[in-house]
């Protein structure tokens, strides 16, 4: 039994015979029971680690298909594939709603914090910019833009912005830290599942060079998430990332 | 002799995982070992705890069998740096071709030293890694897919066993409190 010196803070109470234990004890002194009961078996981990395979196939199939297929670059099969892409992050987001929900919410809102991530989103999405136009030049020996059609054309720029910067700010967070992480973070401590979700985040926009950014991109948002235990922060920072750089591309467009 | 001198008596261990017992504990609050058991209950939990043991070591081997497939995806992600380099020598785009396969060779490389410390996520980006490089090869020229299909099985095969041992590894080590 515990000796009278023991603060009640310090203790719990056995989760069989409630007999009352040292916090840090794995067993009860009295009974033998194990006192971790709650954790999650391997199995359970193993089959949510098959359900987030399965949600990046499907996720890396989209990709694929935009990227390499000529069909999918024309805008109405774009728009099927953004929304094909938006059907399957909310439906595994909602596959766990009752937990997943609270990560909607914005508890402790603060417009300096939100102002402070996004004055850093832009910072780096302009020091981004500049050294992969400096990459782009060193290795391709050729400047590339991400639509040489929208200048002057209003619609174009509005599809980019749209497209660039609205849509992957939202489903992105929504898969990437909202599902994907949250999963993760049942199997395994929180470091290595913020980088497992920043590095599988990172390789599905299939640009080996793009990594040097995506990967400390990816960390940084992860790590906004779990401190703050929304997705807002992390929606608002990708957002201006993303519109920064779409105006950059706006203003370097070739006359 | 001074009579005021008194001996320090050795304190009691548990005799499976010598964690310091109190003299009303029943049980080790560490490991669970039955110190007021029977003989027959203590020799129980004893060869259990060696079971377990074994599979520690089971499962440390195949993280460590699976770490090692990222050292050899790294030098054949190397190998194939240097023979694009030499081939493309002349090539002002040299780089292009190079640098994809030189930035692989670091990751893998990256991944496998830290496949120790941080197995799960070392070994679950190194397996989606080397997929998403296949299904680019592939993208590229469709024959791709039969070439060292074996090998590729093998890889495959030895970087999702790893994904099972990590996690079982990782339970095994916090419910005994083994630090990395």
């Amino acid at each position: 039994m515990l000796s009278e010196e023991i603060a009640p803070s310090e203790t719990k109470a056995c989760v069989q015979c409630t007999a009352l234990l040292n916090i840090d004890s794995k067993f009860c002194n009295s009974c033998g029971a194990k006192q971790s009961l709650s954790e999650v078996k391997v199995t359970d981990q193993w089959n949510l680690l098959k359900q987030a395979a399965i949600f990046y196939a499907l996720y890396l199939f989209l990709c694929c298909l935009s990227q390499f297929t000529d069909a999918f670059q024309e805008i109405s099969w774009y728009l099927v594939l953004e929304l094909a892409c938006v059907i399957l992050t909310v439906s595994f987001f909602a596959i766990n709603w009752s937990e997943n929900k609270a990560l909607l919410k914005w508890p402790g809102f603060s417009l300096q914090k939100l102002s402070a991530y996004c004055g850093i989103a832009m910072a780096g999405a302009f020091l981004v910019h500049y050294s992969v136009d400096w990459l782009n030049v060193t290795i391709y020996s050729q400047e590339k833009h991400l639509f040489n059609a929208s200048r002057g054309n209003y619609y174009a720029i509005f599809l980019l912005v749209f497209f660039t910067a609205v849509t992957p700010a939202l489903f992105e967070e929504l898969g990437f830290r909202g599902y994907l992480l949250q999963s993760l973070l049942k199997v395994s401590d929180t470091h290595q599942a913020v980088y497992i979700s920043a590095f599988l985040f990172a390789i599905i926009h299939l640009s080996f060079i793009s990594l040097f950014w995506l990967i400390p991109f990816a960390l940084f948002i992860g790590y906004v998430r779990v401190r703050e235990n929304t997705l807002w922060y992390g929606i608002f920072f990708h957002f201006c990332f993303n519109l920064t750089a779409c105006l950059f591309e706006l203003l370097q467009q070739p006359k | 002799m001074d009579d005021s001198l008194t001996i320090a008596q050795p304190k009691e261990r548990c005799a499976s995982c010598f964690n310091e017992i109190v003299n009303d504990d029943v049980y080790c609050t560490n490991c669970g070992y039955p110190i007021k058991g029977t003989e027959h209950e203590q020799r129980v939990f004893l060869s259990q705890n060696e079971v377990n043991n074994i599979d520690y070591n089971v499962y440390n081997d195949k993280v460590k069998r699976a770490g090692n497939s990222l050292y050899y995806l790294a030098g054949f992600a190397l190998l194939g740096a240097i023979i694009s380099f030499f081939t493309k020598q002349d090539d002002p785009n040299v780089l292009a071709y190079t640098l994809p396969s030189l930035i692989l060779a670091v990751l893998f490389l990256v991944l496998g030293s830290y496949s120790k410390k941080k197995p799960l996520a070392c070994i679950v980006s190194g397996l989606v890694l080397y997929l998403i490089v296949q299904i680019l090869l592939i993208i590229d020229n469709p024959v791709n897919i039969a070439s060292g299909i074996i090998v590729k099985i093998i890889i495959i095969g030895y970087l999702i066993n790893g994904i099972k041992s990590a996690l079982e590894l990782e339970k095994f080590k916090k419910e005994h409190n083994i630090k990395d």
